[in-house]
């Protein structure tokens, strides 16, 4: 773009009063353009100026109007936002409506607890009344309580009672044993959810012919 | 009988700190209970405290005196500036007393007192049902006036057993659980555990109700054809086949059918569902109900009584008054602490600490809500203290969980210049402050002395009142 067609278009973009614009009555854009207004037509006789004289601004006054068209975003802002991130990251805590604090809440010492999350510390079966044992074809629930090399999960992990652990252990033995799923890696389908990012329920199934034919 | 006589030994144990104290109720549930991965700390402030706040004397606390067993050690006790202790166990297996300092919900108390709003109840979730317009518009009754927790209709506190079922619209305490707050398993373990066994029960309690309708049906007749009215039925004249004929209906009859296992059981009421939950629209399905006034319905019941104990004020209708200045439109606006940022790319939004409780930000078109204030967008370090906003307090209620809902609005200007004036931040109409008067500092006594000069500038008190001499 050479800095004559530059030129133009600040000027275009930059002229005060543009046709449409004057008809305009409501009571917000006439404020508008009457606070704006002189500082534009100033800029207006600066860049109209330059074109009549039909060379290009001098450097002086092409930062003049480069300060007065760049948007307010500044590098200072940036670094502001830069120095808020940072300090973010250093208070993990999401504070819920209604949540009591003391001024020890707010320090170093409280904010570090809240990065580390913590483990299921209540049986989930119990909680959700269901055998383990009646879902063993339930392959979400026998992912969940097996990793990722297919071991079953230590109880210390999966927060269940003994009672409970032992049932979800037999769930997922016998679902392996009868091949309704992999011993080495979780299930395709939560495989293929987590490489997606999504719920199984949005990501479109690939289509066989064999599924097709009745 | 106006007092028992008690002996010496009971009377001085009665008067004791050891039996005053309240036993501590459970604590609010957190994340880490509800069996999902949580970010939580076992020694952050808790959302209500669980125990009663102690304190004691300047004098008895130098020498370690709080009412209790044992003295406590001033190395601990006498660093804080305020005496509130907590105190988790008066003797425990090592013959120490389990004590933690309790400024942090003390001293919120004393904040959120300083705000002078009261506690309002929580309105029905679709309206006040008396207005038809308003029933779809929750915004719009969100900004009336609200009713105060200790108003005769919402504060029950004590009913009579039979009065238990009419007055289920405005009661907050329940025999029974909520159940849309309950996981499969639980209810389960509360079918198995408490509703089976009182079966038979439940058939009487069925007997009951037949006789009272028979009653009802056989007294309405005689009041037709102008007869003696029946003596009352007695439920055991009601017969098997009755009650089974009763039952029968009931089973066709959904709303009739919670209504009474409802009563029965002492239920919280439920809110109905809505086309959402159940896939249909009202006109369509099979099930009816009644519309549920009970503010408590859609949230669960309290687990604390609607005021949380926080504040007795009953309303915040009334004007405050400035030595110079007069009366006041507003109530003194506050200093709101800007607790955590506003961070657009984890949508999250800025929250505001009041008084010690966490708080939205200002709702609607307000100035903190335009597009050029960036103040909830960043952390400024270099702000000591971090950066704060004047906002004036509207309302507070309890949820259901136990927690403050504070609403602040932003402050008005006056307002805010008004309150700055009077912490010493602003001047107001040109007045300057006496450089000399600002940094003194006034004992007691000496406002004591200044006050009881001859010509003392007529102040209020118990002696103009005549009250005392």
């Amino acid at each position: 773009m050479s800095s004559r067609q530059w030129l133009s278009s600040a000027v275009r973009q930059c002229k005060p009063q543009q046709l449409p614009r004057t008809f305009s009555t409501t009571a917000p854009v006439a404020a508008f353009r009457s606070l704006f207004g002189k500082k534009d037509n100033e800029m207006y006789g600066l860049l109209k100026e330059g074109l009549e004289r039909g060379g290009p601004l001098s450097e002086a006054e092409q930062r003049q109007v480069m300060d007065q068209q760049a948007p307010r975003a500044s590098i200072q802002d940036l670094r502001g936002r830069d120095v808020t991130e940072a300090y973010a990251r250093q208070m993990p805590r999401r504070w819920r409506t209604g949540e009591v604090y003391a001024p020890r809440d707010l320090g170093p010492t409280e904010a570090r607890k809240f990065r580390a999350g913590k483990t299921a510390s209540r049986d989930v079966v119990d909680m959700f009344g269901f055998n383990p044992v009646d879902n063993y074809k339930n392959f979400s629930m026998i992912s969940e309580f097996m990793t990722s090399m297919g071991r079953i999960k230590h109880s210390k992990e999966t927060g269940l009672r003994p009672v409970n652990q032992r049932k979800m252990a037999k769930a997922i033995r016998r679902a392996i044993g009868m091949g309704l799923h992999p011993s080495v890696h979780k299930h395709p389908e939560i495989l293929r959810r987590g490489r997606h990012g999504l719920p199984t329920s949005a990501i479109p199934t690939p289509e066989t012919t064999r599924q097709n034919v009745l | 009988m106006a007092s028992r006589s008690v002996s010496p030994g009971g009377a001085l144990l009665r008067t004791s700190r050891i039996f005053a104290m309240a036993n501590p109720i459970p604590p609010p549930v957190t994340d880490s209970s509800s069996g999902a991965t949580s970010f939580s700390s076992n020694m952050a402030t808790l959302d209500f405290p669980t125990h009663q706040v102690i304190t004691t004397l300047s004098s008895a606390r130098k020498r370690g005196e709080w009412g209790l067993k044992r003295s406590l050690p001033l190395k601990t006790t006498l660093k804080s500036k305020i005496p509130m202790l907590r105190v988790k166990a008066i003797d425990s297996a090592e013959q120490i007393t389990d004590f933690t300092s309790a400024t942090d919900h003390g001293m919120n108390r004393r904040k959120f007192l300083e705000l002078g709003i009261p506690l309002t109840a929580r309105r029905p979730a679709g309206g006040d049902g008396g207005d038809s317009s308003n029933q779809n518009r929750p915004t719009l009754s969100m900004n009336l006036p609200q009713k105060s927790v200790f108003e005769k209709e919402i504060d029950t506190t004590d009913l009579d057993p039979d009065d238990l079922a009419k007055a289920i619209d405005n009661r907050w305490r329940f025999n029974g659980p909520w159940l849309a707050g309950m996981t499969t398993g639980k209810f389960q373990k509360y079918l198995e555990k408490e509703v089976r066994p009182r079966r038979p029960e439940f058939r009487e309690f069925l007997k009951k109700k037949i006789a009272a309708e028979l009653h009802q049906a056989a007294a309405n007749e005689a009041l037709d054809k102008g007869t003696e009215p029946p003596a009352p039925l007695d439920a055991s004249s009601v017969t098997e086949d009755q009650l089974i004929d009763f039952l029968r209906k009931l089973r066709h009859d959904s709303q009739a059918l919670y209504d009474m296992v409802g009563q029965f059981l002492d239920l919280a009421p439920l809110a109905p569902p809505n086309i959402s939950q159940l896939g249909l629209p009202a006109g369509i399905n099979k099930i009816t109900w009644r519309q549920i006034k009970n503010p408590y319905a859609t949230g669960g019941p309290p687990v604390t009584h609607p005021s949380a104990g926080l504040s007795y004020l009953r309303t915040s209708m009334y004007m405050d008054n400035h030595p110079i200045y007069g009366p006041q439109r507003q109530h003194p606006s506050v200093v709101a602490r800007i607790v955590s940022p506003r961070r657009q790319a984890q949508t999250q939004p800025a929250k505001l600490g009041v008084a010690g409780f966490i708080v939205n930000t200002p709702l609607g078109d307000t100035t903190s809500n335009s597009r050029n204030n960036t103040l909830f967008d960043k952390i400024d370090p270099d702000v000591k203290g971090g950066a704060k906003v004047w906002v004036q307090p509207k309302r507070a209620t309890v949820d259901s969980s136990g927690r403050v809902v504070l609403t602040v609005d932003d402050a008005s200007a006056e307002a805010k210049l008004v309150a700055q004036e009077l912490l010493g931040l602003a001047t107001c109409l040109g007045t300057t402050r006496d450089e000399r008067q600002t940094g003194r500092v006034e004992s007691a006594s000496q406002i004591r002395r200044r006050y009881s000069a001859k010509n003392a500038p007529a102040m209020s008190s118990t002696q103009n009142y005549g009250i005392q001499r």
